[in-house]
């Protein structure tokens, strides 16, 4: 009887303490939501105003619609699409080969490649920025994608080799038996098995490019060729900061990746953690 | 026939080294760069003469490097003594069966996919001085000061603040995960012999988990030693230097002053301490395991 009570007496204060936790996490998101809907008048009322006295939606076209802040959007968009064609198809062929094939200093290269997860961004945005203006490509969204996939291609080896992996070999081996070459068997046997690994990697790519500020502003000068984050804060340093429409584009910017979260928890787990948790 | 075998010979080749190239190209020539300009003058974006280590000296000694590196130290041990039981604590408290839990995951999980920067901005705004609701508390309270990041004293743990509630998700999936891999018959074994749940999370739990929870203590270190985003948005440095991290003085240095050698300095030293980090906690895990 005890034991129960103390149990239950456990199991509110679990609660509490997840409720309490909810709240530190939301509280940051609603008062960007509120402010988002706010008329200017009442952005700066005091005390703070957590509902809305009037809805303004003003805020929305004059922020995240703006033409200015859609072709920031589009850009990333663009981005997100190049960098998961190149190095989705760069890092499942290197998987592939890492984990079917033996080759000459097979274990060194591949230390090569992982270890660059240990070159922290900070330390070499100066210097691509340099290297792309001698190239002649600073700029440019070729150069952005090019970037990030290859910042992203070892995760993605990591991430996939580990699918690979758990794929049985007798698969392949009786596409062997019926004729069909190594390259067509990878292609059509092993790469259709992929997909939850490829839905992890796609997760991965979207939102390393969405949400990165760094590299992108480091490659990125005119207007016409800022992505997402660098718009963001082209809209705090260049403008006068306006907080009803900042926060419309803040927020608005980022239902995108919520909803995904919400509905691919799985793949997203997997992806974030390069396949060390398998969600 | 022979060129056919001639292409099954270099298939690995044909599927591993594009790869190798790029990262090679993106990641290690950029790193030789930063060493290259790190010992050599600069002369508006053009390498200049050899100049050894003088740079560093530069840095380190009349630049303020040091003062930025403590901060970046201070930064880092403020986020962490706040991100690891947190994130700990709601993995054990997530861990159990219980109603609504998958939607406490979720919500839970939500800072971990907001940006860097959505995050600065959001938080700048909730510690606004005029009228965040934070600054309105903090006066009911009693406390006077003219915004937490413009108070020389509330700028820093105001930013870890912010920087924990970016990173504690990622310690909470870690630890998770590691938790669900406990075989039933040790939890239950656990909850008889035990006692108390403190000494159950001790001499049980922590033990089984330990490893994963020392991965999650390095990814959490670098991400906030690394971080720019975040600080660069919400005090810029200020006030008075106050939140001056070394990874910000990379960032300042190359894009705001271009400065590159003592860009490529401090880019160097902060690449430097990282394998630091990684190497001592390496060590620990080691002898952990061993």
């Amino acid at each position: 009887m005890a034991r129960r009570g103390t149990a239950r007496i456990g199991d509110y204060a679990a609660y509490a303490f997840l409720l309490l936790a909810c709240a530190f996490v939301l509280v940051p998101l609603a008062w960007g939501l509120s402010t988002s809907f706010k008329a200017p008048q009442d952005v700066f009322a005091s005390p703070p105003q957590w509902i809305p006295a009037t809805i303004e939606l003003g805020n929305y076209s004059r922020g995240l619609f703006a033409p200015r802040f859609m072709r920031y959007i589009l850009n990333s968009a663009l981005v997100v699409a190049g960098a998961l064609v190149l190095s989705v198809a760069l890092a499942v062929h290197a998987a592939y080969a890492v984990s079917r094939f033996q080759f000459r200093f097979k274990e060194a290269l591949l230390f090569v490649i992982w270890s660059t997860v240990m070159i922290p961004g900070v330390s070499i945005i100066v210097p691509l920025y340099l290297m792309a203006v001698d190239i002649g490509i600073y700029d440019t969204l070729f150069v952005v994608i090019v970037a990030y996939s290859a910042w992203l291609v070892p995760t993605l080896i990591w991430l996939l080799r580990g699918f690979i992996d758990t794929i049985p070999t007798e698969l392949e081996e009786s596409a062997f038996v019926d004729g069909c070459g190594r390259l067509k068997t990878f292609y059509v046997v092993v790469l259709p098995l992929l997909r939850p690994g490829l839905a992890a990697a796609g997760v991965l790519v979207f939102v390393t490019i969405w949400n990165d500020f760094l590299l992108a502003f480091a490659l990125t000068l005119r207007d016409e060729n800022r992505l997402l984050q660098v718009g963001l804060y082209s809209f705090v340093t260049e403008l006068g900061i306006e907080w009803g429409p900042l926060m419309a584009a803040t927020i608005g910017s980022t239902i995108p990746v919520i909803v995904a979260f919400a509905l691919l928890q799985r793949s997203f787990i997997q992806g974030l953690t390069g396949g060390a948790v398998k969600g | 026939m022979s060129s056919s075998i001639g292409v099954r010979r270099l298939q690995p080749y044909l599927f591993f080294y594009p790869s190798l190239i790029l990262v090679a190209a993106v990641s290690f020539v950029p790193l030789f760069y930063a060493l290259r300009q790190s010992v050599h003058s600069a002369d508006y974006l053009q390498t200049g003469g050899f100049v050894g280590i003088a740079n560093y000296v530069e840095l380190l000694r009349h630049g303020g490097g040091l003062a930025d590196i403590g901060r970046s130290i201070v930064f880092v041990l403020g986020s962490l003594a706040l991100t690891m039981p947190l994130g700990i604590g709601l993995a054990l408290l997530l861990d159990r069966p219980m109603r609504f839990r998958a939607i406490l995951r979720t919500v839970l999980m939500l800072p971990w996919i907001v940006s860097q920067l959505v995050t600065g901005l959001l938080w700048t705004w909730l510690y606004d001085g005029r009228v965040g609701p934070i600054s309105h508390l903090l006066k009911q309270v009693g406390v006077n000061i003219a915004g937490p990041l413009t108070d020389t004293q509330w700028a820093l743990p105001s930013l870890m603040v912010t920087n924990t509630w970016h990173s504690y998700p990622l310690v909470m999936v870690f630890t998770l995960a590691a938790l669900q891999t406990i075989p039933a018959e040790v939890r239950e074994a656990a909850r008889i012999d035990a006692g108390s749940a403190w000494r159950r999370f001790r001499h049980v739990t922590l033990p089984l988990i330990r490893s994963t929870v020392l991965v999650a203590l390095v990814l959490t270190t670098l991400h906030t030693f690394n971080t720019v985003t975040t600080v660069l948005i919400m005090t810029g440095g200020g006030p008075a230097e106050a939140t001056q991290v070394l990874a910000l003085r990379v960032f300042k240095e190359g894009f705001q002053f271009y400065r590159q050698e003592v860009a490529a300095t401090a880019a160097v030293v902060i690449f430097g301490l990282n394998i630091l980090f990684s190497i001592a906690y390496i060590r620990v895990l080691r002898a952990d395991r061993g």
